[in-house]
């Protein structure tokens, strides 16, 4: 058997004197929506941060495809497939909703002396920007769209790198039932192409029915996982959630 | 096509000015002007397009004037338009200096960088001062006197200020449709963000800076050899700075024109008050009277709240003529499309 896509070993970050990652482990399956819940404080956007390379860890290893990431950096890490959204959607706001996805395509350094735009790119972001019904914005600046469209935005930026792993925090919070529907529609169709999702989400209609497996954090460290009915049944979770 | 027919004019007449205008006061002003054009444009993609406002320029200024000097006083060679030859050197000597400069201090940000940034320029004075065996500290270095026609004596750098001008807007335009540029305005907006879409952020800063500071040191080797003679106080000068800001933020940051317009109205001003009040510094009341109005009036720079306008009113003729043409509340549509066309030139 392969390697995981992702795998996290003992992972501990401090703030102060609060643990927000306390020996925490984790495995990401390939071709899966893992969902990711616990209660608020439990570490989720914490262990986000430390995997995609934002914060460093004060302890533990992180794993991609089975190779050790000796100092994960954002940009190095977007470059090897894994990539992920913010809490609140996080665009360039003076940039064009086009620009947003050509800057996302993942080029490297030399690439910066070239032009602006690649034709190659273009059509890519072209085509994503029709998957996301966001077409007809191309040329807008980014500023000037509704917070759900900045998240689907965001989603769609990232897929210009043919990412295989994409962690999503928060998909659908503070976006309506519509958008909600068309943000798990997209999840699904990318899902359906061999990316693979982690999802931090807090609704639990959402992740019962698009998340397998389920991973519960709570004290900063992972205390259950499995399929979705295993999960919601398990006495522990209802006690981290409930507060026993 | 008329933005076209605007950069030819312009530099046509900028190309002829030494023939119209021969009193050398007059060119002294322009040749500064041109100066701080190519400084402020040069600045701008630092302090513009990245968006790390950066107070340590001069010290780059001076560095480029100093290496001017001192290359031509080891060399002796110093005659007539050769010091100009080498100014591409002394461009890439000065950019290889930055790197290291930006290496350090790009690792901090806004209100931080900029405190960084003018230590480095205290540092490079005090260095300046206290080097004395390169530098002459306070008795300053020599550079041979050309032996231009006294009458057009400024020409030669009129036009070397002039080249510098174009080159710094050649690049910068180049910059704007480079990936570089995209990368430039993805860091400004939000840089840990291009960080986690894979834009290498170290190197694109990296790159505007060394570009930055490169066109600053040709522009202090320029100035050098004008004055030939230069003192640390003078080649290392905050005012350098304080212009180079206040010029890219009056005309508009992150645009391509805006410096050259900020440059075009505030050094003429200032040279010319120097020039008729002496050397007092009460220019300097200006310059802040000026910087604090800019902030509260046109936070932006010209050039982007006239685009504003601009754009902002042909979105409203848009929407009315839209509403007439339906119908739609035509009387109070039709009176005020008729208040937009009377406003239109």
């Amino acid at each position: 058997m392969s390697a995981p896509l992702l795998e996290v070993r003992g992972l501990a970050r401090r703030f102060g004197g609060v643990a927000a990652l306390d020996d925490c482990s984790l495995t990401v399956r390939r071709s899966t929506v893992t969902g990711l819940i616990g209660p608020n404080g439990s570490g989720k956007t914490t262990l986000f941060n430390v995997v995609t390379g934002y914060l460093r860890a004060d302890a533990g290893q992180i794993l991609l495809e089975g190779r050790r990431v000796a100092r994960p950096d954002p940009a190095r890490l977007y470059r090897r497939g894994l990539c992920r959204t913010f809490q609140q959607p996080r665009v360039f706001a003076d940039l064009s909703v086009l620009e947003n996805l050509l800057i996302a395509s993942g080029r490297r350094r030399a690439a910066l002396a070239g032009p602006r735009v690649r034709a190659d790119d273009r059509d890519r972001a072209e085509a994503l920007l029709a998957e996301f019904s966001l077409a007809g914005l191309a040329d807008d600046p980014a500023e000037e769209l509704s917070y759900g469209q900045r998240k689907l935005l965001e989603f769609a930026a990232l897929l210009m790198s043919s990412p295989s792993l994409v962690l999503l925090d928060e998909p659908t919070a503070g976006v309506n039932p519509t958008m909600v529907r068309t943000m798990e529609r997209h999840i699904r169709a990318r899902h359906a192409a061999g990316t693979a999702f982690l999802v931090v989400e807090h609704d639990m209609n959402l992740v019962m029915r698009l998340c397998d497996p389920v991973v519960v954090m709570a004290g900063g460290r992972v205390i259950a996982q499995g399929p979705p009915g295993d999960v919601q049944a398990d006495p522990l979770v209802l006690d981290a959630y409930l507060g026993g | 096509m008329r933005t076209a027919a605007a950069i030819a004019a312009l530099s046509a007449l900028l190309a002829v000015f030494p023939f119209l205008a021969t009193a050398p006061w007059v060119m002294t002003i322009a040749l500064f002007t041109l100066m701080y054009a190519a400084l402020a444009s040069a600045w701008n993609l630092v302090g513009g397009y990245a968006g790390y406002p950066s107070l340590g320029h001069a010290a780059f200024f001076g560095l480029g004037a100093y290496t001017e000097a001192l290359w031509f006083n080891h060399h002796g060679i110093g005659a007539g338009l050769t010091p100009f030859a080498v100014l591409p050197l002394v461009g890439l000597a000065v950019a290889a200096a930055g790197l290291p400069v930006a290496w350090i201090a790009m690792r901090t940000r806004a209100d931080v960088f900029a405190i960084v940034t003018i230590t480095l320029l205290f540092v490079a004075q005090t260095l300046a001062y206290n080097l004395r065996g390169i530098t002459h500290g306070a008795q300053g270095v020599a550079m041979p006197v050309p032996d231009f026609a006294p009458a057009t004596f400024e020409r030669p750098f009129y036009y070397a200020m002039l080249a510098l001008l174009v080159l710094a807007l050649l690049l910068s335009h180049a910059v704007l449709r480079s990936r570089l540029g995209l990368a430039l305005l993805a860091i400004r907006a939000d840089e840990d963000k291009a960080r986690g879409v894979g834009v290498p952020v170290g190197t694109a800063k990296l790159g505007a800076f060394a570009l930055s500071v490169g066109i600053t040191g040709m522009a202090g080797g320029v100035w050098a050899y004008y004055l030939s003679f230069i003192y640390p106080q003078f080649a290392v000068d905050p005012l350098v700075t304080v212009a180079m800001v206040l010029m890219v933020f009056l005309g508009g940051r992150g645009t391509l024109w805006g410096p050259v317009l900020g440059a075009f109205i505030v050094a003429p001003a200032q040279q010319y008050l120097a020039y008729q009040y002496g050397a007092s510094q009460l220019y300097l009341l200006g310059y802040a009277a000026l910087l604090v109005l800019v902030m509260l009036v046109l936070p932006r720079g010209v050039l982007p709240t006239l685009g504003d306008r601009y754009r902002s009113r042909q979105r409203r003729a848009r929407t009315l003529r839209a509403d007439v043409g339906t119908g739609v509340s035509a009387d109070t549509g039709g009176d005020i499309a008729a208040d937009v066309a009377g406003e239109q030139p």
